[in-house]
């Protein structure tokens, strides 16, 4: 099963604004050169938030299941990694 | 602005629990809780022990089935050691509804609970911490209990701790089927609709802990996995569930039903004793001092432990050296920080695959009666490893 077939399972309300940002998209191109693809964020996201296209990291954060592993397995710390607000993103109901 | 003695962050077992203790005592409390209910962004992978969790919150507590069999399988390779006990007093149970009914408990002490509110940051004066900003307001109380979870940003921001590593973090997804229950009954022998089943995989490569557990009608499943492996090996976690279902033979018995929920948490390996637990008049407890068994995946016995500890501070104020050795003489607590070196061990090395190697031999051994063969292994390894294994085997449980 795709993972995309697995979020349609997911209750989701959709904030306006971005929860997650990049800090500095240049971080990313070092950190590219040094790990190569996927990038840690890219490969450890159950939910493909990360995709990296055209030389940087494009994030579909309406994917996001609020987990945390992307901040933690940045290694330059370089996401910027809120909660939705307003009681938005996921709400889970038989986890 | 908003007053209140005290202020809990998170309407999970830990922030039910603080705010149960300290409501209890005749303070004014305010839970503040990001989901749109108690309960709805949580993820778990662990029975419940009823007895305990109905020892501090009361009857009546929701639950699926009661787990009469677990089985736990060591995966050296593709063949797996298995070995079968029957428990007492464990549950499996939604977290919704548990966590509602958990925080319905508090507010019938008399906290007051608001769903989907953020907690931003604390603001401080000279090391005490006056108000919480929220994405609705602020919010001023004496004291603040911050039970937010493994993502413990708050604690973060105000500098009380750090974030975890790659090293001391397990990825962990989860994904539920649903079956209808005489289904359920018929798939995994079950004799009727309250009594459950649960099973317990540890594999060695990569490292994985999985478990398996009957809903009342549908069955959960999942694995967890140390990020730093996944990353450096550029493992994908849902691909891992995956094919760990396929080799485990659950994918073949789950053909056919739909998958009614898809869901992802971090487990956090490091943490208490080694960590800030309180600071001023603020005090952390739960998954955000990293208080989560990793191979039971029991956070909730000791974010209820920690959480009545952090509302009994909150209330009186304690100094924070007196709030940690409370939470040090509890056993609920102390079990996981004296275990937290074998913890570390487990993740960084690769003692893991040692034990479960050693383990399915000596299993193997036993039953084709080569006694020679365990001998051997138990001499070879008696001097580091033998009695780490026994706190392993006896923490799978």
């Amino acid at each position: 099963m795709r993972t995309e077939e697995k979020l349609y399972t997911l209750r989701y309300k959709k904030d306006d604004k971005s929860h997650l940002a990049i800090k500095d998209v240049n971080t990313c191109l070092e950190c590219t050169a040094k790990y190569g693809e996927p990038q840690p964020c890219v490969s450890i996201c159950p939910a493909n938030v990360f995709s990296w296209q055209n030389n940087r990291i494009v994030i579909g954060y309406e994917n996001c299941v609020e987990c945390g592993a992307s901040r933690i397995a940045c290694p330059y710390e370089n996401i910027d990694w809120n909660y939705p607000r307003f009681g938005k993103g996921i709400a889970l109901r038989y986890a | 602005m908003l007053d209140y003695d005290i202020v809990v962050v998170g309407a999970g077992p830990a922030g039910s629990a603080a705010a149960l203790k300290a409501a209890s005592e005749g303070k004014k409390v305010l839970v503040i809780e990001r989901g749109p209910e108690p309960g709805s962004k949580n993820v778990s992978g662990a029975m419940i022990r009823k007895d305990y969790v109905t020892s501090v919150f009361g009857e009546d507590m929701p639950f699926e089935r009661n787990v009469e069999t677990i089985k736990l399988s060591l995966y050296n390779g593709n063949k797996p050691v298995n070995i079968e006990f029957h428990p007492r007093g464990l549950v499996t149970t939604g977290r919704l509804k548990f966590d509602k009914w958990l925080s319905s408990v508090s507010e019938k002490a008399g906290a007051m609970v608001i769903p989907k509110t953020t907690a931003l940051k604390l603001n401080w004066e000279n090391g005490v911490a006056k108000s919480l900003t929220t994405d609705r307001g602020e919010v001023s109380a004496k004291s603040f209990v911050l039970a937010e979870g493994v993502n413990s940003l708050v604690s973060m921001e105000s500098g009380i701790k750090g974030d975890w590593t790659p090293e001391n973090s397990v990825q962990a997804v989860k994904m539920v089927y649903s079956i209808k229950k005489s289904d359920l009954n018929t798939l995994f022998d079950l004799p009727d609709d309250n009594t459950g089943m649960s099973w317990r995989m540890i594999t060695s490569d990569p490292l994985i802990a999985g478990f398996m557990y009957t809903y009342k009608d549908s069955l959960a499943v999942g694995i967890g996995s140390p990020i730093k492996e996944l990353i450096d090996r550029k493992i994908r976690p849902e691909k891992l569930l995956d094919d760990f279902l396929a080799m485990t033979g659950i994918a073949e018995k789950v053909k056919g039903y739909s998958l009614r929920e898809y869901s992802a948490k971090i487990i956090p390996e490091g943490g208490f004793p080694d960590i800030n637990v309180a600071k001023g008049n603020v005090y952390l407890c739960g998954d955000a001092i990293g208080l989560v068994d990793p191979l039971t995946f029991d956070g909730i016995t000791p974010a209820i432990a920690s959480g009545t500890l952090a509302g009994e501070a909150a209330v009186y104020n304690y100094d924070k050296e007196i709030y940690r050795y409370n939470l040090m003489k509890n056993p609920e607590i102390s079990k996981i920080a004296k275990e937290r070196k074998l913890e570390t061990d487990f993740m960084t090395g690769n003692k893991a695959g040692e034990y479960i190697n050693m383990v399915s031999s000596m299993l193997e051994g036993w039953a084709s009666g080569d006694l020679m063969g365990i001998r051997n292994t138990m001499v070879s390894n008696y001097r580091n490893l033998i009695p780490d294994l026994m706190t392993f085997v006896m923490r799978m449980r």
